[in-house]
């Protein structure tokens, strides 16, 4: 085939180029994660944990996750993209959406990790136990890693549909959005009060997720 | 040797199709697809030793990629960093492909630069578009056919072939869609 005749093909009645194609396949997919996970934390009929916490507590796991998934939720926007790392050092800057993504993140983790020392700092000699709370670390973790997989799924399915090139990079931007949609759902019914835990055992929980989209985005957003 | 003057020039040219292309100029999008299969030819080219035919196919899979994700490009990321990783993308997604079929070619020959034959203003690919076509549903092929091939408004193909418009926009996006696998899963080149 000629590639004259192909471009004529592709451009005959091309339109407009549709707009705002990331958001509107990435915003949707997240939010439909969110919303399952929220409702298989608080519907689920035999769930391990018993009630929430209410107030500052609230504010700080709310506040926490889902700042995390925003800033990821961006940074998977962003991902969606083609994308190279080479031509950031030639030719361009990386997008500032990126950059204010990553930035946020960062941001978000060192509060934790600050808020976490101020919690522990007078507990000499064992702050340790305002690390493992009342117990519930490993429910914690499990549960924030299970309620993050719907949107995990409904978070690739949105990549495959677009134009990710640092596949990797991608998988784990989304897996950590994921992370977000799931510990913001179990922060919603989680019993712990000590800051500490918060930043320790949300953040592994939220990893999880980012590790496994990382893992995972090789395989399943080639295109 | 191109003059930088000369280069910027062409780049500008380039840049301004494309931005009337995105606001819905097919002419401007024509030419601007026309420049991109020139660069495109020329990247390929210098990275693989195969015949004109080779080159092509994957100039052709890129340009199908750029088309279907002509919503990606984000007016702040210059137009050539954003076809440059599509580029690169296929380019890495093809050698992939061929280090899985590698074992059933001959090895390259290890030709000259020079002894390279000419590549023609338009050099054809392997593909057969009517093969394509004949491998994607009837629904999809119409709406093609109507749009892409015999240059019908959406509205004049709608009222030919009985599909709303809105389905017809869908039908042709999942045809090219449909079209860009399997231009991936033949794997033209070698």
């Amino acid at each position: 085939m000629n590639t004259g005749d192909w471009i004529d093909l592709l451009a005959n009645q091309a339109g407009p180029a549709p707009r705002a194609v990331v958001a509107r396949r990435l915003g949707p997919a997240l939010a439909l994660g969110v919303a399952l996970a929220v409702v298989l934390a608080t519907g689920w009929p035999w769930r391990p944990w018993t009630a929430g916490s209410a107030g500052a507590v609230l504010a700080l796991k709310l506040g926490y996750t889902g700042l995390v998934l925003l800033a990821a939720a961006a940074l998977a926007g962003q991902l969606a993209r083609p994308f190279v790392v080479a031509a950031v050092a030639a030719r361009w800057r990386a997008p500032s959406r990126l950059r204010a993504g990553l930035a946020v993140l960062v941001a978000g983790w060192l509060t934790m990790a600050l808020l976490a020392w101020w919690s522990v700092r007078g507990q000499a000699p064992s702050p340790w136990s305002a690390f493992t709370g009342g117990g519930t670390a490993s429910v914690c973790a499990w549960s924030i890693t299970g309620l993050s997989l719907p949107a995990l799924a409904a978070g690739f399915w949105a990549l495959r549909g677009l134009a990710p090139t640092r596949l990797r990079w991608a998988g784990a931007a989304v897996g950590l959005a994921a992370g977000g949609a799931g510990a913001l759902a179990y922060g919603v019914v989680c019993p712990e009060t000590s800051t500490a835990f918060i930043a320790l055992w949300y953040t592994v929980a939220m990893a999880v997720p980012a590790a496994l989209g990382a893992l995972l985005g090789r395989r399943l957003l080639r295109w | 040797m191109t003059m930088p003057t000369d280069d910027a020039t062409r780049g500008a040219e380039l840049a301004s199709a494309w931005q009337r292309a995105q606001a819905g100029d097919v002419a401007a999008y024509r030419a601007a697809l026309d420049m991109l299969a020139r660069r495109l030819r020329a990247y390929f080219s210098r990275r693989m030793h195969g015949a004109p035919a080779d080159v092509e196919d994957l100039v052709q899979e890129t340009l199908l990629a750029l088309h279907l994700q002509r919503g990606t490009h984000d007016p702040s990321v210059p137009l050539l960093a954003w076809v440059h990783a599509i580029a690169r993308h296929k380019w890495v997604d093809a050698l992939r492909r061929y280090g899985r079929r590698e074992a059933l070619h001959e090895p390259l020959d290890e030709l000259l630069e020079s002894a390279h034959p000419a590549v023609e203003p338009a050099p054809e690919s392997h593909h057969d578009l009517q093969a394509l076509l004949g491998q994607l549903s009837q629904a999809q092929r119409t709406a093609i056919v109507h749009t892409k091939l015999e240059g019908l408004s959406v509205a004049e193909a709608s009222a030919r072939c009985g599909q709303s418009a809105s389905a017809l926009k869908v039908n042709v996006h999942r045809g090219l869609k449909r079209l860009a696998a399997l231009l991936r899963g033949e794997g033209g080149w070698m």
